[in-house]
């Protein structure tokens, strides 16, 4: 493998660059991370973040919403975005000699002109999309049970926002949004691949110049789990769906590997201890358990997906496994297949600059550190049962919701 | 434009072994890890009409044990090695695929070809595999443009490429494990497999280890079925949701075909990108949807162009009119900026996608499977750039895409 190389500078502006430099790719991968998403949104401005992210391929001053779309295809590169809670991404990658102009065209887009008339064709496209997720079951639990988890917390917010916030969302509001939150010291650019360095800095030092300065703030209010049994029905569900929320780690926690770790333990799609005890034993077709990390602090994530009649052995068998592992914790095989695991994810995740792209913006974006993946890979290998014990010990599933969304006629 | 890409890659070596499985390797040797697509052509098309399912319940079985291990020890074997794996069973083919890194190679290989010689397929776990092709049936029901593509192939083929491949809850209740080992029997085995790996690993030692672990695997898998397509026709399936679903289904050229990358480049300046026509008439002009989109597919022998398109019921009338008459459209012809974006956008595709080793093993595996031979990148990169404007626009305009079977989802009276 080819030795890689990290780049940083702040610019004056306060706009955050990096690179992770790899001259034997064959691409190159860029993307802007702004620390920006629903849990950010004020009042009456709901959806707006994932609205916004929409309007940013509508154009600029410069460029129609049709020039933007032409470029990006002369350039055949591969882009999209992404909003989640709390950042909103925008990437793309080409073949390396692309490099200035994507650099100048994403730039460029970061100041988007939101004209009316695209604002509400848009607007419907918008509602399309959240009709399209309103019939999926396994989306319509994911909302309920974050609302519910979160409580009056920024984070308990839909990304999508509701069809009532998005009809009423004002072009001004995002105009002042904008303003607001895509300010330079509310940003990171990063960039993975073959590339060179000095020339990109200077390219994108020209092309943000004019930028003013500018920060961001988020509120971190105090957050307390608290624990519930939920349950619901849906018309458009067939089979049920179930999930169990318990307070995680954060985003920059050393603890956060561990927490990936145990995450696999639990819910591993092919060999894990819910595996085993669910989806072998052909009580559900789905059981599987995933890490979240944000900001502030993290989520265990457990969902299972299946027959309705099987609810009940189904959520009981969860709570035995979780109430185990507290009581217990964890062994030291388990730990070590899933480490393994997690270690040769890591050495996949380098093998294109895009992929490896998400893991080096996020990172940087939470942390403000580069972590070259094989650092990473032996902090995994190095982890001993105390480290999942210790964070075991907080009994965090004692502290979970669950909830239960079923099909109408189950009820 | 039209420079040739530096791609720096190997080309694909094939080797047949002498049991009638077929070895493609393309090395990466930049690349610390390496991925690898087993590819056994038993799917929905082979399954008995009375058994329905069986080919996907198989592969669920196939994990519940093998060789000296049961399905536990099995699975905690792979995990040894870091392996990551996903396998599933297809309309025509099941495939199993890995990514491990390279000196995890041999004992990964061993333990797949346990799989495929020695499994157990246990009584005790059957109950189980029968309740998952159950739920996965069920769970349809909850995907909506997943149930509605699931029909549509129904409708459209004549042959047995109609066949769903979760199976119906009656030939799923009717399978019983005498009937699915007898399948097993009859439809796995080496002849008509294929083994891709992509990575960095020495293709000489890829060929010593698959002969060592694969070579005296037996057997023969069926011949593929002949397509046969019903007359074009429309249909809608009531369901209460929120968006109607679309879909339409055109005949297209096969793999192999002379104008297949013609064909392909048609479809990419239909929706390769978001400066694609359906993209831009139908999302960025009308806001009639979040998702619209035409996807050229290909069984063996046979190509098709599918369009998709998720509206709320009072546009539903309108998308459909708009979807169908810019796919009619292309018989006009594209422009020389069309096609050159389309052209630049399949080899950027072939840059990025090549360096994946997930991605290419299983191209190749496919290739493989659907043409009896694998292309390297630079091949592939040709047959992009020998498309002309000309040779493109003769072929639209001899090749119009109309009549199409047309499908629908949604409440009642949307459509």
């Amino acid at each position: 493998m080819a030795a890689l190389e990290f780049k940083e500078a702040t610019l004056p502006n306060g706009l955050r660059v990096i690179a992770e430099i790899n001259q034997e790719a064959k691409s190159l991968a860029m993307g802007y991370f702004i620390k920006t998403g629903s849990r950010d949104e004020l009042v009456g401005e709901e959806g707006i973040s994932h609205f916004l992210e929409h309007m940013v391929f509508k154009g600029t001053k410069k460029r129609s919403a049709w020039d933007v779309n032409r470029e990006f295809g002369e350039m055949g590169a591969k882009y999209n975005a992404f909003t989640n809670e709390e950042l909103t991404v925008f990437y793309g990658a080409v073949l390396p000699e692309f490099a200035p102009r994507l650099l100048e065209l994403l730039t460029d887009l970061m100041r988007p002109a939101i004209r009316e008339e695209d604002f509400e064709t848009e607007r419907k496209v918008i509602l399309e999309e959240i009709a399209l997720y309103h019939d999926r079951p396994n989306f319509i639990l994911y909302e309920k049970a974050q609302a519910a988890y979160f409580g009056s917390h920024p984070l308990a917010k839909p990304v999508l926002g509701s069809v009532e916030s998005v009809q009423n969302l004002t072009r001004q509001q995002m105009v002042d949004y904008h303003a607001r939150r895509y300010v330079p010291g509310n940003m990171t650019l990063a960039f993975a691949g073959n590339l060179d360095w000095q020339e990109i800095l200077s390219l994108v030092e020209a092309m943000t110049a004019k930028w003013p300065a500018g920060r961001a703030i988020r509120n971190h209010p105090p957050f307390e789990p608290k624990p519930a049994r939920l349950r619901d029905v849906s018309e458009k569900a067939a089979q049920t769906y179930t999930t169990f929320l318990a307070p995680g780690v954060s985003a920059s926690s050393e603890e956060r590997y561990a927490a990936r770790v145990l995450s696999e333990i639990i819910g591993d799609s092919d060999n894990s201890r819910l595996y085993w005890q669910i989806v072998d034993k052909g009580l559900a077709e789905t059981a599987t358990a995933f890490h979240h990390e944000f900001d502030e602090l993290g989520l265990f994530y457990v969902y299972a997906q299946g027959d309705p009649k099987n609810d009940e052995l189904v959520s009981q068998a969860i709570h035995e496994q979780l109430e185990k592992l507290e009581r217990e914790g964890v062994a030291s095989e388990e730990l070590n297949r899933a480490k393994l695991k997690t270690a040769t994810s890591l050495v996949f995740a380098g093998e294109t600059p895009l992929s490896r792209l998400f893991y080096l913006g996020m990172t940087y974006t939470y942390t403000s550190r580069y972590e070259p993946l094989t650092a990473l890979r032996r902090w995994v290998l190095h982890l001993q049962s105390y480290h999942l014990n210790e964070l075991l010990e907080a009994k965090p599933f004692s502290k979970a919701l669950e909830y239960h969304l079923v099909p109408a006629d189950e009820e | 434009m039209e420079r040739k890409y530096n791609l720096r890659v190997a080309l694909p070596i094939v080797e047949l072994l002498n049991n009638g499985l077929s070895l493609i390797i393309e090395p990466q040797p930049w690349n610390p890890g390496l991925s690898f697509t087993l590819l056994v052509p038993v799917g929905a098309v082979n399954d008995p009409e009375e058994y329905l399912g069986a080919a996907s319940m198989l592969e669920t079985w196939l994990w519940k044990g093998a060789g000296p291990r049961d399905a536990r020890d099995f699975a905690d074997a792979l995990d040894a090695l870091g392996l990551r794996r996903q396998s599933g069973a297809g309309l025509e083919y099941t495939t199993f695929s890995a990514s491990v890194l390279p000196e995890g190679f041999s004992a990964s290989l061993e333990l797949y070809a346990d799989l495929m010689k020695r499994p157990h397929l246990p009584d005790a776990a059957f109950d189980a595999v029968r309740a998952l092709a159950l739920q996965e049936l069920a769970g349809l029901q909850d995907q909506p443009a997943r149930k509605l593509f699931n029909r549509l192939r129904r409708e459209v083929f004549a042959s047995p490429h109609g066949q769903p491949v979760e199976g119906t809850r009656e030939t799923i209740n009717r399978i019983t494990p005498e009937v699915l080992r007898g399948e097993f029997q009859r439809r796995y085995g080496a002849s008509g497999s294929v083994l891709a790996v992509a990575g960095g690993i020495d293709p000489h030692e890829v060929v010593r280890l698959a002969k060592m672990h694969l070579g005296d695997w037996g057997k023969k898998t069926p011949k593929p079925a002949a397509v046969s397509l019903s007359r074009p026709h429309r249909f809608h399936i009531e369901q209460s949701s929120e968006q109607v679903q679309i879909g339409l289904f055109y005949r297209d050229v096969p793999p192999g075909d002379y104008d297949f990358y013609t064909a392909r480049l048609a479809a990419t300046v239909l929706s390769g990108d978001m400066s694609s026509r359906l993209f831009t008439e139908v999302r960025e002009k009308r806001g009639l949807v979040y998702s619209v989109s035409a996807t050229p597919g290909s069984v063996k022998g046979f190509g098709y162009l599918r369009a998709y398109a998720g509206t709320m019921p009072e546009k539903a009338q309108e998308t459909l009119a708009v979807l169908k008459d810019e796919i009619y459209r292309l018989r006009e012809g594209v422009s020389r900026a069309e096609l050159d974006r389309a052209k630049v956008g399949m080899r950027a595709n072939l840059v990025l996608s090549g360096e994946s080793s997930y991605a290419r093993a299983s191209t190749l595996a496919r290739d493989m499977y659907l043409l009896g031979r694998v292309r390297s990148l630079e091949e592939l990169e040709a047959e992009v750039i020998d498309v002309t404007l000309e040779r493109m626009n003769n072929f639209l305009a001899g090749h119009p895409y109309s009549n199409p079977w047309i499908g629908t989802l949604g409440p009642k009276g949307a459509i």
